[in-house]
């Protein structure tokens, strides 16, 4: 029995495949990544080595410190919005007696569809002449701009991409915490209700508490998504009006792929790298190393 | 995402609904209406509006004219414009790009799974020194953003004559969609009891016959999990295949959707009709599993 599952030809062939693709298509081409950033390199040139030329650039670039900056507010929107509506959503689906099913059901749906058709679905109906301003015509309102406003800190645009996010995704936050909810020993309810407690104080000081370690699973997921956020901006802004709703990750592919700034791309993507492994990082440390 | 592998049986039938029992009828409790209970049902119903409005308001314009738009954008189609849709599939590539998709996601699928579970048997069940480490390394894949390798593995394809080909996205595919496989199938395989692969093991068979004669069926849950986790990652995919991907013909669904559906399209009810295209598929699968379907991906994010 030992000997059988110690049998060293079958794990070298078990493995062997998957190993050899994942160094040659991660392990290598992130070391790669890491080098180009430090070369200039172009489609035309072969790499050279600039040293940290590249990071200084990117310093300077206003470009990269609107995406950093529309990267960090969807990062934060994301974590704290999903948690809110995840959660009161899970309280309130798992407390109704009837139709339980069909709100989780349709509330979940857009998780599985393309956040490319939705951000265009969306896009269109945040159009200047379309969808919600047709409405608010109705009433006589003169909607705004959504997608093309530039006023203020954190832009118009934003907000409305925010929301299709939220929109989007907070189907798989509220079934994490359903998930959990429904994980919870029935007796504790009982007793917290023998002793007088209301709804609330119930969800306040049993629910919550036990769903701790689920919050850390389902906002590393929020964050990690935040940042790679890439469909819905592309889809519904290709970062405009004036570089104004640039990400990380559509400079990077503008830089990349429109200006064949190969180095320089390398250099943000080498950012937005690090930036998921500290999210993930400090998202663990706060939520996961107690009670799991 | 901690790579910590619990040993639960998360993954037991029941809880994905293969198993479900008829559903014994309850005596009809009376629903008890109190005024937290109303409120709560009109602020979900409000939900519903909001998902459900959207996708039914495009579904809706995309049968009218381009001018009915803009005229009366909240009021049934007077004459169903069926042309809408027949422009943009054939315009839009839209049919070829629901095979390609169709083609890639599911050889990714397929690759993803038998990798998988080779991998994950050597994680799970087997015995060596150094699976910690191994496993570790396969886990990197999934805190890694796949924005990072664009560049090195683009420029690496077009040498290699990659670039442009199914074959060149479904690679990347593949190695993206693996982690989150192997985490959960080797979460599944260290929870099998240990006693069937001990009885095969004095029943004479081999190392390979315990991995595809009772390790692979035991694990059916965990496949259809992961499976279905690979399947739509791998069918909305948009930034790989626009980098990748340059003829009209290659392009998948999220690729050609997105050019048609442009600023340089004036037609809208052309576009609306190619998003409904582009969408539908998944909506009449998801009507039909919809239960499975959501419960089989919370457990796999529970898990991932």
């Amino acid at each position: 029995m030992e000997k059988l599952l110690r049998n060293k030809k079958a794990i070298a062939l078990f493995l062997g495949p998957g190993l050899v693709l994942f160094t040659l298509v991660l392990f290598i081409p992130i070391l790669q990544s890491i080098y180009y950033s430090f070369c200039d390199y172009n489609a035309l040139t072969p790499p050279k080595w600039i040293g940290l030329q590249n990071y200084k650039e990117l310093m300077k670039d206003e470009t990269m410190g609107i995406a950093l900056k529309n990267s960090m507010f969807f990062l934060i929107f994301s974590c704290v919005s999903q948690l809110v509506m995840g959660l009161v959503l899970a309280g309130l689906v798992t407390n109704i007696p009837k139709g339980r099913n069909l709100f989780k059901n349709v509330i979940y749906l857009p998780c599985v569809l393309s956040s490319a058709a939705l951000g265009l679905l969306w896009m269109f109906i945040f159009s200047p002449k379309l969808g919600i301003n047709q409405l608010l015509a109705k009433f006589g309102i003169q909607g705004p701009l959504w997608l093309m406003d530039t006023k203020g800190f954190i832009i118009l645009p934003m907000w409305v991409v925010g929301f299709v996010s939220l929109w989007q995704y907070v189907g798989q936050s509220m079934m994490l915490y359903m998930a959990q909810i429904s994980g919870i020993d029935k007796s504790l309810y009982e007793a917290s209700y023998i002793d007088g407690c209301t709804k609330t104080q119930t969800f306040r000081h049993i629910t919550l508490p036990l769903l701790k370690p689920m919050v850390g699973t389902a906002m590393s997921l929020n964050a990690i998504g935040s940042l790679k956020f890439f469909d819905l901006i592309y889809n519904m802004t290709e970062g405009g009006p004036n570089h104004k709703t640039e990400v990380l990750a559509t400079h990077l592919y503008t830089q990349g792929f429109k200006y064949f700034k190969y180095g320089y791309a390398s250099a943000i993507g080498v950012v937005l790298l690090v930036l998921c492994l500290v999210c993930t990082f400090v998202i663990q440390k706060l939520f996961k190393d107690d009670n799991l | 995402m901690n790579t910590k592998v619990e040993t639960t049986s998360f993954y037991s039938g029941e809880k994905l609904g293969f198993h479900r029992k008829k559903r014994e009828k309850k005596p009809k409790a009376k629903i008890h209406w109190t005024v937290g209970l109303v409120i709560t049902y009109v602020f979900l119903v409000f939900m519903l509006v909001i998902y459900l409005a959207p996708l039914l308001w495009t579904f809706m314009v995309s049968f009218k004219t381009n001018a009915e738009i803009f005229t009366s954008p909240f009021t049934p189609p007077r004459i169903l414009q069926l042309g809408n849709y027949i422009v943009a599939w054939t315009a839009g590539h839209l049919g070829s790009a629901t095979l390609n998709s169709f083609a890639v996601s599911v050889i990714t699928l397929a690759l993803s799974m038998f990798l998988g579970a080779t991998i994950s048997f050597a994680l799970g069940i087997m015995r060596w020194k150094g699976q910690t480490a191994v496993l570790t390394y396969f886990m990197m894949g999934m805190m890694i953003p796949v924005h990072c390798v664009l560049i090195p593995l683009f420029t690496r394809f077009a040498h290699m004559g990659l670039s442009n080909t199914l074959t060149g996205i479904i690679i990347p595919y593949l190695t993206f969609s693996l982690p989150t496989v192997i985490f959960i199938m080797t979460g599944f395989f260290k929870s099998l009891p240990h006693e069937l692969i001990e009885s095969a093991c004095i029943d004479g068979a081999n190392i390979y016959q315990i991995f595809w004669k009772i390790a692979v069926p035991l694990a059916r849950t965990g496949f259809f999990v992961t499976g279905m986790m690979t399947f739509i990652a791998n069918w909305n995919e948009l930034l790989l295949a626009m980098v990748f991907i340059s003829d009209d013909e290659k392009k998948t669904l999220p690729v050609a959707l997105s050019k048609f559906v442009g600023p340089y399209n004036t037609n809208y009810s052309q576009m609306f009709a190619a998003i409904v295209l582009a969408i539908i598929p998944t909506i009449v699968v998801y009507c039909c599993f919809s239960n499975q379907i959501v419960d089989g991906l919370t457990a796999g994010a529970v898990k991932g």
